[in-house]
């Protein structure tokens, strides 16, 4: 099948993403303590080198930018953003995964649904979300909803198409099974039809998280909207660079977050599964 | 569950009732529209026709977005690779560079357009190194680990037998780690397609980008519908081409690896 084959490929990242952690608590972790934090200071310095190197102002050094970004924190304009960034993309993203996540396991059950459905949402998917843009901008303005319609317009489709994929991912042998030993519907769904499609649905999930900040700031830096991305536009108008550095780490900052939350939540629900558990990863 | 005929009509009949009855209701559903927003689809059709059928308009609206794109993509996908071999190889180097790479990979790329026109300017080298810097971090990371997950037994096996270092990348690792390379490119080609529209929209070197924010500007919106239109068009084209190269190039890593078994 052409569809699956193109979704096996991203299937096997969360193991290896997950794995991580252990990796790095298996040998010593000392020295590794060491030598990280000697690369982000090696970091820091060759930015401290190009911001003193070129024209003044035209990149502010990593001081400045962290003294610009504590002065910022104990502003309120500056929670405000944060608190629509971080609204706007929990909103759009709580939105793709009700949405999408049961239409795609109830697509993905029905072979005849699946193949009915595979263009349109192939072709819906390579559409850059933000290429719808502009038409949501004219119909809502830079507003609240207007973000929420371009990321979850952008982000739902490797969610629903994961979903899809991962209903059909159960074990042959446990529908078997469970048809022989007669076992109710309402069973068979919670015990082994949702476990199953569980890891699937998670890639989707992941890969749609980290589209949906990036559309939530792209939609606020062009569209407008207040967040973190007008006011990284808004840096920029005025000729600000240290608070246009401070907030484009500010975006950076969210998408650490987002990724070690993501990891968090990751590791609690597939705690049972083969790529949580010691010892199996190579 | 009903199975379905073999002949080859019945699967290409189902796969296109849905896409020709959504176009079909959209067809007759918007024919009289007067919504502003929403312009009847025959018109957006017309305007389509105009813009990206016409070859003397291609020149300024298509061309040079594949140029970006082309250019952008392949800065990503190569060092992606070379930087991800490294990393993946050299398990401390990799360790100690983590928490700055997990960093710099959490910047949306959209983020740093401000940055990179001071820095760069507002020209085509510009927008190259953004969608290059953007979508570089899902090969990498994804490389790193399609290395790191390479049969330890052949590794040891192409060590013991004292295989070069050059045949070892070229015959054992990367093949060994092209799926997983594959799936990081994937998510790369659509990043650096939001990238390319976004970069386009600043500096007037043409492009879809920079058509789609004038079509907005002048409200001109069946052109803006056509342009989303074009972007659809542009963007599953790219993806049938991706996955071409794909298959051609794992064919090849499948009948390396029977070769590889039956010789055994």
């Amino acid at each position: 099948m052409d569809m699956t084959h193109d979704d096996v490929s991203t299937v096997d990242v969360p193991d290896a993403v997950a794995t991580r952690p252990e990796r790095s608590a298996r040998s010593g972790r000392g020295p590794i303590i060491v030598a990280q934090t000697g690369v982000i200071i090696l970091a820091l310095l060759v930015w401290w080198c190009a911001s003193a190197m070129l024209p003044a102002g035209i990149v502010p050094g990593p001081l400045d930018t962290f003294g610009t970004l504590v002065a910022l924190t104990t502003t309120v304009p500056f929670w405000g953003a944060v608190a629509e960034t971080v609204w706007s993309f929990g909103v759009s993203l709580v939105l793709c995964i009700v949405i999408g996540v049961p239409l795609g396991l109830a697509i993905g059950s029905s072979r005849i649904a699946t193949q009915s459905t595979r263009l349109v949402f192939d072709f819906l998917r390579t559409i850059p979300p933000i290429a719808i843009l502009p038409l949501v901008l004219l119909v809502f303005g830079p507003t609240f909803e207007m973000v929420v319609v371009v990321v979850a317009l952008g982000a739902i489709w490797p969610i629903l198409i994961q979903a899809v994929y991962a209903a059909g991912q159960g074990e042959a042998l446990l529908k078997d099974m469970a048809a022989s030993f007669r076992i109710p519907r309402a069973w068979y769904v919670t015990r082994i039809f949702l476990p199953g499609a569980l890891p699937f649905v998670m890639t989707g999930v992941r890969v749609g998280t980290t589209v949906c900040l990036l559309l939530t700031i792209t939609a606020e830096l062009l569209g407008g909207a207040p967040g973190v991305g007008a006011e990284i536009a808004e840096a920029q108008v005025a000729l600000d660079n240290p608070q246009m550095y401070a907030y484009v780490m500010v975006a950076a900052i969210l998408g650490l977050l987002v990724n070690l939350g993501f990891w968090a939540v990751q590791r609690r629900l597939l705690h049972w599964h083969a790529s949580n558990r010691t010892g199996t990863a190579s | 569950m009903r199975t379905i005929r073999s002949h080859w009509l019945g699967p290409v009949a189902l796969e296109m009732w849905l896409p020709l009855v959504l176009v079909a209701t959209w067809w007759f559903v918007s024919a009289g529209s007067t919504s502003v927003y929403f312009p009847p689809l025959s018109s957006i059709f017309a305007s389509f026709a105009r813009d990206w059928l016409n070859p003397a308009q291609l020149d300024r609206n298509l061309l040079p977005s594949l140029q970006l794109i082309g250019a952008g993509y392949a800065l990503a996908v190569v060092s992606g690779i070379v930087c991800g071999v490294l990393l993946g190889l050299v398990d401390t180097l990799e360790q100690a560079t983590r928490p700055l790479l997990e960093v710099l990979r959490a910047i949306p790329g959209v983020a740093l357009l401000p940055i990179f026109i001071v820095l760069f300017g507002i020209d085509a080298q510009m927008k190259v190194l953004l969608i290059a810097f953007g979508s570089f971090w899902p090969v990498l990371l994804n490389t790193v680990d399609g290395v790191r997950g390479v049969e330890p037994l052949l590794r040891d096996v192409s060590r013991v037998f004292r295989v070069g270092p050059w045949r070892r990348l070229a015959q054992i690792i990367l093949p060994g780690a092209s799926p997983q390379i594959f799936a990081g490119a994937r998510t790369a080609l659509a990043i650096s397609l939001i990238i390319m529209v976004v970069a386009e929209t600043v500096g007037g070197n043409g492009g879809i980008g920079y058509f789609l924010l004038n079509a907005q500007r002048s409200f001109a919106i069946s052109s803006m519908w056509g342009a989303i239109l074009a972007l659809g068009i542009l963007g599953y084209l790219l993806n049938i081409l991706f996955r071409i190269v794909e298959r051609s190039v794992l064919r090849w890593h499948r009948l390396q690896q029977s070769r590889l078994e039956s010789s055994r």
